[in-house]
């Protein structure tokens, strides 16, 4: 079984910084992770090769060089492959692009299941998955909080999704796109000592627009069809909160502030 | 005069009619004409909200064939060229949008919080990186303009009244097989605490206090609802998880305690009125946003609060006995 797994590393979102002087988000200092449900995605697959060893897990990345480190340690955690979709033409794109640029990949290779997380920290669009599928024409779940069974002689997933009012479960034809949301249980497994240093270059590729052979004019910012006019720090104001203490008397202040503004009932 | 496309997702007929709003904010309630697409089969109310309501001839196509639904807006646009359209942000309809998108050759927006005209531009405003920044954006290219919008954050208060003409849209040839729901369990019937006028939330430093939460929450009549911390630890359903990969709220009051304030969770609660925080760390974030801070051990608060809410009662109780 082949399960190719999309993966983004985006940055921390708690170490962002807005400089008000400059206008402009400080990204600098913020240390990349690597997208949770991205990671719980490669997680639950790293748990079906325990299961079935057999099972080839090749990771799949669109970002700049400096992500490289991430997939390299990927490697390091058991995926077989990784692969750096990455130009400087890319900069900018937004998920229309991102997704065609996958799909033109994915669509060079062999899988029985495609496997993401539903949303990013970052943008969090969510709309990358289902693009991709709908660019290869293929089945798609996103928000899946379990699955079932994943049986590539039947060609069928079985996918469990915990929705507002109903748990579902789908069964879907392979191959097909699985987003899944984050589970805490499902975490990557930490990497062994003496895999610590180990050499993975052979495992691990980076691929431009040069291999890619893209229109140029498709690409990047150039090529995106939604364009960000502005953005802005969120006009939310800081407040000035009074400050108590969680003491009787701290209490008592906010049960009468509760009683003022008419949240206790007679 | 434009044309708006709203596709009503068939478990969220209410929210998705009420996207509605978009259409009167970028339009005007006379300056377009409004077509709903309700291949799910339920319409609620949109037979006297649209001017065009279009339904599946050979029987419903359920919100998660997203694939099928996604040719079936794309035929539709083919014949009536939609200027916008409008796809809430549901479960199905956060598959279908981009789908649609991709076969439109359309710019998407996801997750739109606010909406307005610049000359020919339709700007949509929609927040980023968890909620810190707010975007600005608009599509460009020939297609429509489409957007996700996230339920109750649009209100539709005034409805213009209309009789709709119904079409019947043949998908069978736009069936791609793929997806089957093979078995659906109802949760338990629960509020949503959208709804909820007071919240009573619970986070990583409130674990083992959520029965003194609910405690709270009955005696302000509000709800308990909790971060993703303590929804990932188990002890609160994801369906009362507030936040960015949460809900939304917008109550009067919020009660957060042992919540430290991540910029995905303080998304879920900038439209709060006002914010109580119980915390043991005076420089947690959700301090800034919080009309009093308390700084202290949660439980304690909450049981000393508890304790003062419900002493009255209980003297009038012990009175009558």
């Amino acid at each position: 079984m082949r399960i190719l797994c999309l993966l983004k590393p985006v940055p921390d979102v708690d170490q962002l910084r807005y400089d008000r002087e400059r206008n402009i988000l400080v990204r600098e200092q913020a240390r990349l992770l690597l997208n949770p449900e991205d990671a719980t995605a490669a997680a639950t697959a790293l748990g079906l090769k325990r299961v079935a060893p057999e099972t080839y897990i090749e990771a799949v990345s669109m970002a700049p060089r400096g992500a490289m480190p991430h997939l390299e340690d990927l490697v390091r955690r058991g995926i077989d492959r990784a692969t750096l979709l990455s130009d400087p033409r890319h900069a900018g794109s937004d998920t229309w692009v991102t997704s065609r640029v996958l799909a033109r990949y994915l669509s060079t290779q062999d899988y029985d299941c495609v496997f993401c997380g539903t949303h990013t920290l970052d943008g969090g669009t969510g709309q990358v998955p289902a693009q991709v599928a709908e660019v290869l024409g293929l089945p798609l779940m996103v928000g899946v909080s379990t699955l079932v069974e994943l049986d590539p002689r039947a060609r069928q997933a079985v996918v469990e999704v915990e929705g507002e009012a109903a748990l579902m479960r789908f069964s879907l034809e392979l191959p097909a796109v699985l987003g899944f949301q984050y589970n805490a249980e499902h975490k990557l497994p930490h990497i062994r000592y003496a895999d610590l240093t180990r050499d993975v270059s052979e495992r691990v590729a980076v691929l431009g627009n040069r291999e890619l052979r893209m229109d140029e004019a498709e690409l990047g910012l150039r090529g995106s069809l939604t364009q960000v006019r502005r953005i802005e720090a969120d006009a939310l104001e800081a407040k000035d909160p009074l400050r108590l203490r969680g003491d009787r008397e701290g209490i008592d202040q906010v049960y009468h502030w509760l009683e003022q503004k008419g949240f206790l009932q007679p | 005069m434009k044309r708006m496309l709203v596709y009503i997702d068939e478990e969220a007929v209410d929210d998705s009619i009420k996207l509605l709003e978009v259409g009167r904010l970028l339009y005007g309630d006379q300056g377009f004409r409004s077509y709903a697409l309700a291949a799910g089969g339920r319409i609620g109310e949109a037979g006297s909200r649209f001017d065009c309501v279009f339904r599946a001839s050979h029987g419903p196509v359920p919100n998660y064939d997203s694939a099928t639904l996604a040719r079936c807006i794309e035929t539709l646009h083919q014949t009536y060229g939609f200027d916008a359209i409008v796809v809430p942000g549901t479960h199905g309809g956060r598959m279908i949008a981009p789908r649609a998108a991709m076969r439109l050759r359309a710019g998407l927006v996801a997750d739109v919080t606010g909406v307005g005209l610049n000359g020919d531009d339709v700007l949509m405003v929609r927040p980023a990186f968890s909620g810190r920044m707010l975007a600005t954006i608009v599509c460009r290219g020939g297609g429509p303009v489409m957007m996700s919008v996230r339920p109750k954050v649009f209100t539709y208060l005034e409805p213009a009244l209309k009789t709709a003409e119904f079409v019947e849209v043949d998908v069978r040839d736009a069936r791609l097989p793929g997806v089957r729901l093979i078995e659906r369990r109802e949760q338990a019937e629960a509020r949503d605490i959208r709804e909820s006028k007071v919240l009573v939330a619970g986070g990583g430093g409130a674990i083992h206090d959520f029965h003194l939460l609910e405690r709270l929450a009955k005696a302000l009549s509000g709800m308990v609802a909790a971060s993703r911390k303590a929804v990932d630890l188990d002890r609160a359903p994801r369906t009362i998880q507030v936040g960015q990969s949460g809900k939304i709220v917008r109550p009067r009051l919020y009660i957060a305690v042992g919540i430290s304030g991540s910029a995905p969770h303080v998304a879920g609660i900038r439209n709060a009125e006002y914010v109580i925080s119980v915390n043991q760390d005076r420089h947690a974030p959700i301090c800034s946003l919080s009309d009093i801070a308390v700084e202290g051990d949660g439980r304690a608060f909450l049981e000393g609060l508890l304790e003062r809410i419900e002493a009255p009662r209980t003297k009038i109780h012990g009175g009558r006995e």
